[in-house]
């Protein structure tokens, strides 16, 4: 009997502390504590700020199907007296959305139900959707967002950027990502030299360190024959011939021939070559390097790219300069004899192996290239890596760390595959761009934004669609030969790299647009980018700007004011004493030099132009950082009347 | 006897039960987070040691985009466009004037301009441009090139 009671007893006991312990589980919550700490923090605070019930608090975000409990200890994000809190008090960043319109989860990845700290923020094994860290935040505005420009999310803007211009569509299928223009290799073999060319397929960025050529680490071999494949094409697109080399360049005196240098030095400057190209890093961005060229392609190409760029490089965006043939080869002698690399040591001449050409295709094919450059025979390549469209959803268990010795997380992997994707296998094919570490953060960033979630059709703001504008006739073909849209925008089509064209006539004078064609001056001194002097004819002007007259003009910015002086004496006063204009606008050599000086505005500008400007300058031109003044008409008008005496 | 010895079997297990939650204040584990945080790359360079807030990070690119022309990209006054100006601008790195200075009488500076506050008119006015949001972005970054050591 007696150990049957004891059992009972024991038993007895065991109960009661098993029912003891649930509770005193539950009391010692981590939740409940700081819920508590919450209570005891706002309470010593000068400012009214309510306390809150012990309870477990979430939000729940029907249209994305999301409960987040991450408000039961963060109970200050929307307290603004708690700005300074600690942590998990503290008041959130004010961004454009709220909490309990898009949840937690949805931005800040984690487990959203979980109530415990290492549960929802922590590593969780098998939990796929980890907590982004800060640095990658902004791959979840890339969710719904999916313009050009994402206001507030600079990283992601730049990620995207340096997608488009890395061509990443080239090699892997990836939204959001148009192919670049890409130079055609037919005809190399009669452009380039295989110096030049070995040298350029093992360290691209030895001869033009802003290139967007990457280096696919070949051996000397691989360099060597793909050189070779690649100079046994010698057929320029089309079958355009080269033209001989002019004769001045070939057997001209000493003496004639550093004339024709000091010529060609001085329209090389007149056109203003480095607002685009960079001279040894020096000038524009928008083309390619030329400070050493000369040590790159023959005399005889360059003579006749620059006659017409786009019959040996269909597409591309170089204007064809007007010049008289005397200043072409004089532009020529110059950059032969100026832009030459003194460094560069010729490889011994070379005769190509019996099997180079099938060998070269190879390797051609095994690095993609045609996933860039077009070659006649090749076709294009397409997506030969692998697809980019959901990578934000993949999973860790899908990746292959290999013996990298990173911290195994996506972010980590894929920045660190940006940087170095040879830390992962020797037979990697992806090559190395040569990014800088907050650009392969920047472009990780854009790729993990690419998840499979489901996003609400209402929530995503989609891309404006590019312009389809292509102007015809004479104009068009004007704009074609001129690549125009290589800096302008006209009609939502173009780059911007100078300005948009769309209401020039509505904007400048006609006088002032024939003058500005032929002798181009540039508006803000403090631009790197001018635009150049092509030698237009007078009829090329004239078909240039009647074009405008009629196309890139609206009736909605017709304005009249008056001429009286005692308007134009306010708006004098506008512009001095109440709006401090002259701290950006220069007149008489006066003010400063942020916008363009204002001593010819009359002569320059419309009225229309000057007044709507004035009214809303981001409706006409929108990021401009003039700022907007919310002017009366009567203000407006007086400021346009005192412009228009500047002539 | 008995009792006690039940009792001793038993208080293990109590403590057990007691200690199993304790150990996880929020900042222990959370260094893997932010060990992430010290890389993001702050666009400016703010002479500040410390990792900007999300605040100071947006307005740090408004800064740049609207102000830093007069203003200088360090905060300092000492932007291209400054020697154009008399008065000069603000230096933001003066921390005794801008510990004198109010978020709200920034934030009016920013919207109203310099004309708003009885200073010099060459100071514009951004109310018109950017909304309140993105003006107290623009304040918190102005701020941080004065309290950032």
């Amino acid at each position: 009997m007696k150990p049957l009671r004891l059992t009972f007893a024991i038993v007895a006991v065991l109960f009661l502390v098993v029912l003891a312990v649930s509770p005193l589980k539950d009391y010692l919550r981590e939740w409940k504590h700081d819920q508590t700490e919450y209570n005891r923090l706002v309470a010593g605070l000068p400012q009214r700020v309510k306390q809150v019930d012990i309870g477990i608090r979430q939000v729940w975000v029907r249209k994305l199907d999301r409960v987040d409990r991450c408000v039961t200890c963060h109970l200050g994000v929307k307290e603004p007296a708690l700005h300074a809190a600690p942590e998990p008090f503290t008041t959130h960043p004010q961004v454009y959305h709220d909490v309990d319109d898009l949840g937690c989860t949805f931005c800040h990845e984690g487990q959203g139900s979980a109530t415990e700290y290492r549960e929802s923020i922590g590593k969780v094994k098998y939990w796929d959707r980890p907590i982004l860290p800060r640095a990658y935040l902004e791959a979840s505005c890339a969710k719904c967002h999916r313009e050009k420009d994402v206001p507030q999310a600079p990283i992601l803007n730049l990620g995207r950027k340096l997608i488009r211009e890395s061509n990443c569509v080239g090699c892997h299928k990836l939204e959001g990502g148009e192919k670049q223009w890409i130079p055609s290799l037919d005809g190399i073999g009669e452009k380039v030299n295989r110096t030049w060319l070995v040298n350029w397929l093992k360290h691209p960025r030895t001869y033009a360190p802003s290139t967007r050529m990457p280096n696919f680490l070949l051996t000397d071999e691989e360099a060597g024959t793909l050189a070779d494949f690649l100079l046994s094409f010698k057929t320029f697109p089309e079958e355009a011939a080269l033209e001989p080399e002019p004769s001045q360049l070939t057997s001209a005196g000493a003496d004639q021939k550093s004339k024709l240098v000091e010529l060609g030095a001085t329209r090389f400057r007149e056109a203003r070559c480095i607002s685009c190209h960079p001279i040894n890093g020096k000038g524009g961005y928008v083309a390619p390097e030329l400070g050493k060229i000369a040590s790159k392609v023959s005399a005889q190409w360059l003579y006749n790219y620059i006659k017409r760029p786009k019959r040996l490089q269909p597409g591309v965006v170089m204007p064809r300069y007007r010049f008289k043939e005397e200043d072409l080869v004089g532009v020529v002698a110059y950059m032969e004899s100026e832009f030459v690399d003194y460094d560069v040591e010729q490889l011994p001449p070379h005769t190509p192996d019996p099997g180079f050409y099938e060998k070269g295709r190879a390797l051609f094919k095994k690095y993609s290239c045609g996933g860039c450059h077009a070659l006649s025979g090749m076709g294009r390549a397409e997506e030969t890596g692998p697809e980019l469209t959901k990578i934000g959803a993949k999973r860790l268990y899908e990746i292959d760390f290999g013996r990298s010795g990173i911290e195994q997380t996506l972010p980590v992997y894929l920045k660190t595959k940006l940087l170095t994707p040879h830390v992962f296998g020797e037979s990697m094919k992806m090559p190395q761009f040569g990014f800088r570490e907050d650009e392969a953060e920047a472009i990780a960033v854009a790729l993990l934004g690419k998840t499979d979630d489901n996003i609400p059709p209402d929530l995503i703001v989609p891309d404006a669609p590019s312009g389809t504008f292509a102007p015809q006739g004479d104009f068009g073909k004007l704009v074609d030969d001129l690549a125009c849209l290589g800096c302008h925008v006209m009609n939502g089509r173009g780059r911007l790299v100078a300005t948009d064209l769309s209401l020039e006539a509505s904007q400048a004078r006609r006088a002032w647009i024939e003058g500005y064609f032929k002798v181009p001056y540039s508006l803000r001194p403090v631009l790197t980018e001018r635009m150049p002097k092509l030698y237009l004819s007078d009829a090329e002007i004239k078909t240039l700007v009647d074009y405008m007259e009629m196309a890139f003009i609206s009736d909605s910015l017709d304005h009249t004011v008056s001429t009286d002086p005692a308007a134009a004496a306010i708006g004098r006063g506008l512009y001095y004493e109440r709006y401090g204009c002259q701290s950006c606008h220069q007149v008489g050599a006066k003010g400063g030099y942020v916008g363009p000086p204002l001593d010819k505005a009359g002569t320059r500008l419309t009225a229309g132009w000057i007044f709507h400007w004035l009214k809303n300058p981001q409706r006409l031109k929108p990021g401009t950082i003039e700022p907007n003044n919310n002017l009366s008409d009567a203000e407006a008008d007086a400021l346009t009347a005192y412009l228009l005496t500047l002539k | 006897m008995t009792r006690a010895r039940t009792l001793a079997l038993f208080l293990p297990l109590l403590l057990v039960g007691c200690t199993g939650k304790k150990n996880t204040p929020p900042s222990v584990s959370a260094d893997s987070v932010r060990a992430n945080d010290s890389a993001v790359a702050a666009p400016a360079a703010v002479p500040v040691e410390r990792v900007l807030s999300y605040e100071e990070r947006q307005g740090s690119v408004l800064y740049m985009k609207y102000c830093a022309v007069c203003h200088g990209k360090e905060g300092k006054g000492d932007g291209f466009n400054a020697f154009n100006l008399d008065p000069r601008p603000r230096d933001f790195s003066d921390s005794a004037y801008m510990a004198a200075l109010s978020d709200a009488q920034i934030l009016q500076t920013i919207s109203g301009g310099g004309r708003s506050v009885n200073k010099s008119p060459l100071m514009p006015s951004y109310g018109g441009t950017i909304d309140n949001r993105q003006a107290r972005y623009v304040a918190a970054y102005v701020r941080a090139f004065s309290t950032g050591q």
